[in-house]
């Protein structure tokens, strides 16, 4: 494989290739096929602008675990193109959402791609010019947060336009910025995984204690952790105590049926009550297997909380469903790979 | 008690610590005064982590357990529903079990410092010895402290 | 100069600060304890006459006091943040400020639960809120917001002032040893003993770090649940999800800029440049523009959906926010919160100490209007336009207001020249 990818060019015919599937997937006129392909969009933005912005974030604060995984991180660039392109392949889709074909000036198709879209590529150009940027340059800093501004803005659009505007009038005004924490959560967690498949463990002779990046990285989880408790517990609490039908309704339609309640369960352990037990201890936190473990089980926990969001209001095809994470997986690692070959 | 030793400048004690425990003097004779804490003593006198963590543990689970069970056990003495809320309306008592695990935590940290340390101790209160901003090595003679 | 000679010169430099005050010092205490005084005695003819002497009406039953007891609350938060989050994010800037944001948190908290007491109106019945049976054996309502408020605000100061305490135990051992007289007996007392032995700090140090671990999310959750007092609610304007995270970056926001407000003029008075540099007053020039940026966030969002949600209430309480009878001090708060501190994002207004005391200044009265603007006019215009009214303060109440900032301020001196104003032990150990 690294051979193959090695090959110039080889990397844009994937690239090509992997859109070309999902555009013919998507674009096919079955039930779910749209639905597949949000989700599959929701989880990837969140990872993919997660990444960069955990390698902006340590750069405005100058964290020396940046430095083993920067290059990998932002190796994902380029995916923003495709995120970009998926975000055109949801058009037909958007006829689906509730407020489609009334009157309003935000909620209008095409300024709702438009300003998606516009801030998508905002992402990529800021990321690149963020990415070009010497790695302890003077001007580093400045472009890291131009980035995390776009960062901000872009998935906070994301929470409020595809995932809030799926039930409108509902409303919760702290979902742009749980989004924006989780993305950030999801992208400690592959710099952790990154740092493992790089790296490998941390040097033997280091007494428990010690500091080292991992174990950084594990405090950055163990502290996300936390906040994003915290966050989702702000989120329920208003929510549960204010108990107004037309809020209370989001919560209900998720966790008076099976399975969905068990999924909104599984969320909870996933993104908090295991990574958060396990990265307590001082020595856990550069255990490989400990953090590996936690690191999987804040993706997977993103991944489900997206499905959970739109399984009530959105339908799914198991098969493009597959397909569109497939392509998004393979392209994913084949450009951290390249990048690491290329070290 | 030996002689104090009396350093102006860490480099010169921390030296003279490294060559004490090369000669073999045994660890549990040596006791150092430092101005503040000088991370390097760790390493050349190894002891054990220090069990004030164990307090903290303690202190935080029983705040916990204690916030749920004193609001959950409260509020069913006197079943009244208030606010439409269930009796037992997890989400306000945890907010109640969070605050109480802080401040236990944090109370019993601090009285297992305390204990740990033997402060405050009356000798050291009155007492008139000061080294200032010295660093010191005092070799015990065999005797425990 | 050697080592030692510079560990002198940090212990002189910094106890100096605790000689004879000058003449400017106690010409601001004697102002400072007047308006307390001045407070105090408002105080006593409010509980004489009873509450009709605030300007409370109906339907605004929440006002001034309130704004008080959040506008103190937040201040305290910065001590905890510099003290606890700094700490464990390894930032060597925090040394310059820790003990005065420390001192600082536990006398705001000092304050701030002075003003629901003033609120209740009949202050001797405050012990209702303590979580104690009655004479039936019914206890408080563990699911009233104000009954978290007890908890996490009590558990706040406590937690600060232990915190407070700790880091000055070896700082009091110096004093002892520096002082004479009377001094010396009370700085003995309060050093407990401490010699510095290497077991006592190994305890030590575990036990600060794990204070500042407890510490850190304690400022999320005080703050999160003072939001919720008025987040609980079913009021337009009040109950949103993202008050508590805004609630939080607000108070570090408000906090950060006290902290700048009181340590500029410290560091004149008491010749403390050599200890305090403009790069650490850099530093947490960043952590209030960053906490700026989180605070216009919150306010877009909070437009915006009411906007968008087309709620006619929500929408109703934002546009009298921004046109209503309040507007003007609607339009000042976000001047001062939102616009004032991009003047940050350049490199020398950062460095320079008096545009940064005027930024802090004009952040401690944005951030006083916003607590203000949220509590009255969300009250003021509610659902029902039969009872919509209007508020204006009492000089009874603006009296207090003033009170509680003559005690901050006095409590602020008193400790100057008390208790050591750095960390000397930490000073030494980074020289």
């Amino acid at each position: 494989m690294t051979a193959f990818l090695e090959k110039k060019g080889v990397l844009a015919v994937l690239l090509a290739a992997a859109g070309a599937l999902m555009a013919f997937v998507s674009l096919r006129p079955f039930p779910g096929n749209g639905g597949s392909l949000l989700l599959a969009f929701l989880f990837f933005i969140g990872v993919v602008e997660g990444c960069i912005a955990a390698a902006a974030a340590g750069a405005t604060v100058n964290a020396r675990w940046v430095g083993s995984v920067r290059k990998e991180l932002l190796s994902v660039t380029p995916l923003l193109l495709v995120a970009s392109f998926l975000l055109l392949l949801l058009i037909p889709f958007v006829d689906s959402y509730p407020w489609a074909g009334r009157p309003g000036i935000w909620l209008r198709k095409d300024f709702f791609i438009g300003r998606n879209l516009a801030f998508l590529l905002l992402a990529y150009v800021t990321a690149r010019r963020f990415a070009a940027a010497p790695a302890d340059g003077g001007g580093t800093k400045v472009r890291a947060a131009w980035y995390l501004l776009v960062f901000v803005v872009s998935q906070s659009l994301t929470a409020f336009d595809l995932v809030m505007s799926l039930e409108y009038p509902w409303v919760s005004a702290l979902l742009g910025g749980y989004f924006f924490i989780e993305a950030l959560y999801g992208g400690f967690a592959v710099s952790a995984l990154l740092y493992l498949l790089l790296h490998g463990r941390p040097p033997a002779g280091n007494a428990p204690g010690t500091r080292s990046d991992l174990s950084d990285l594990s405090i950055l989880m163990f502290g996300f952790s936390l906040m994003w408790a915290g966050l989702f517990f702000a989120q329920f609490l208003t929510i549960w105590y204010g108990n107004i039908p037309e809020e209370v309704g989001f919560i209900a339609r998720r966790v008076s049926a099976s399975p969905l309640r068990e999924l909104c369960v599984a969320v909870l352990f996933l993104l908090f009550f295991i990574p958060f037990p396990a990265l307590l201890a001082t020595r856990a936190k550069s255990n490989p297997y400990v953090v590996s473990a936690a690191a999987l089980s804040i993706l997977s926990g993103i991944l489900v909380e997206r499905y959970v969001f739109l399984a009530p209001v959105v339908r799914f095809s198991p098969g493009a469903l597959a397909i569109d994470f497939a392509c998004l997986l393979v392209l994913f690692v084949a450009v951290v790979y390249k990048a690491r070959v290329f070290r | 008690m030996a002689e104090p030793m009396v350093f102006r400048e860490k480099e010169r004690f921390l030296e003279s610590l490294r060559e004490l425990v090369r000669d073999g003097v045994p660890r549990e004779r040596i006791r150092v005064i430092t101005p503040f804490g000088v991370p390097e003593v760790e390493e050349i006198l190894p002891g054990k982590r220090s069990k004030v963590r164990f307090f903290a543990l303690l202190g935080a689970a029983s705040g916990t357990v204690t916030g749920f069970a004193f609001t959950i056990l409260t509020s069913l003495s006197w079943p009244l529903i208030v606010g439409g809320k269930p009796i037992v309306s997890l989400p306000p008592f945890l907010i109640i079990a969070f605050a109480l695990t802080i401040l236990f935590g944090a109370l019993s940290t601090f009285l297992g410092f305390l204990l740990l340390s033997r402060l405050p101790s009356p000798r050291g209160i009155r007492s008139e010895v000061e080294y200032g901003n010295a660093f010191v090595i005092l070799v015990e003679d065999g005797e425990r402290r | 100069m050697g080592n030692a000679e510079r560990y002198a010169k940090a212990d002189r430099d910094i106890l100096a600060a605790m000689e004879k005050p000058g003449r400017a010092y106690l010409a601001g205490l004697a102002f400072t304890a007047t308006l307390t005084v001045i407070g105090g005695i408002l105080w006593i003819y409010q509980i004489r006459n009873g509450l009709g002497v605030a300007g409370y009406t109906h339907p605004v039953n929440w006002a001034i006091y309130i704004t008080n007891f959040v506008f103190w609350v937040g201040i305290a938060h910065s001590g905890t943040l510099i003290s606890a989050v700094l700490y464990l994010f390894r930032a060597r800037y925090r040394t310059s400020f820790n003990r005065a944001a420390e001192a600082m948190t536990v006398f705001a908290l000092m304050v701030a639960g002075l003003f629901p007491l003033i609120h209740l109106g009949r202050s001797w019945v405050f012990y209702y809120l303590l979580p104690y049976p009655n004479q039936r054996q019914l206890w408080v309502n563990f699911r009233s917001p104000l009954i978290w408020d007890v908890f996490a605000v009590g558990t706040y100061f406590t937690v600060s002032l232990v915190f407070f305490y700790v880091g000055m135990i070896p700082d009091f051992a110096i004093a002892r040893r520096c002082k004479e007289g009377i001094r010396k007996r009370f700085y003995q007392v309060l050093s407990l003993g401490w010699k510095g032995t290497e077991r006592e700090w190994r305890h030590y140090g575990m036990l600060y770090l794990f204070l500042a671990a407890f510490a850190t999310p304690l400022v999320a959750s005080v703050h999160s649940v003072v939001s919720w007092d008025f987040a609980m609610s079913v009021v337009p304007g009040w109950h949103t999800t993202i008050f508590a995270p805004y609630f939080v970056a607000g108070a570090i926001f408000s906090g950060t800029a006290m902290v700048i407000t009181l340590v500029i003029p410290l560091r004149k008075a008491m010749n403390l440049h050599e200890y305090i540099t403009d790069d650490h007053f850099e530093s947490i020039a960043k952590i209030m523009l960053f906490t700026s940026l989180i605070v216009s966030y919150a306010y877009i969002v909070e437009f915006g959906l009411a906007w968008y949600g087309g709620n006619v209430f929500e929408t109703g309480a934002f546009r009298y926010r921004a046109l209503g009878d309040f507007r003007y001090l609607t339009w000042a708060m976000i001047f001062c919160n939102s616009l004032v501190p991009l003047s940050l994002f350049v490199k020398r207004l950062r460095r320079n100490t008096t545009c940064l005391l005027v930024v802090s200044l004009l952040v401690n009265v944005g951030m006083w209007l916003e607590r203000f603007v949220i509590i009255v006019a969300s009250l003021a215009h509610d659902y029902d336009p039969y009872v919509w009214g209007t508020y204006s303060p009492t000089y009874v109440e603006v009296g207090i207001s003033l009170g509680s900032f003559g005690m901050f301020f006095t409590l602020y001196l008193l400790f100057v020249k008390n208790l050591p104003v750095l960390s000397i032990t930490e000073i030494k150990e980074h020289l």
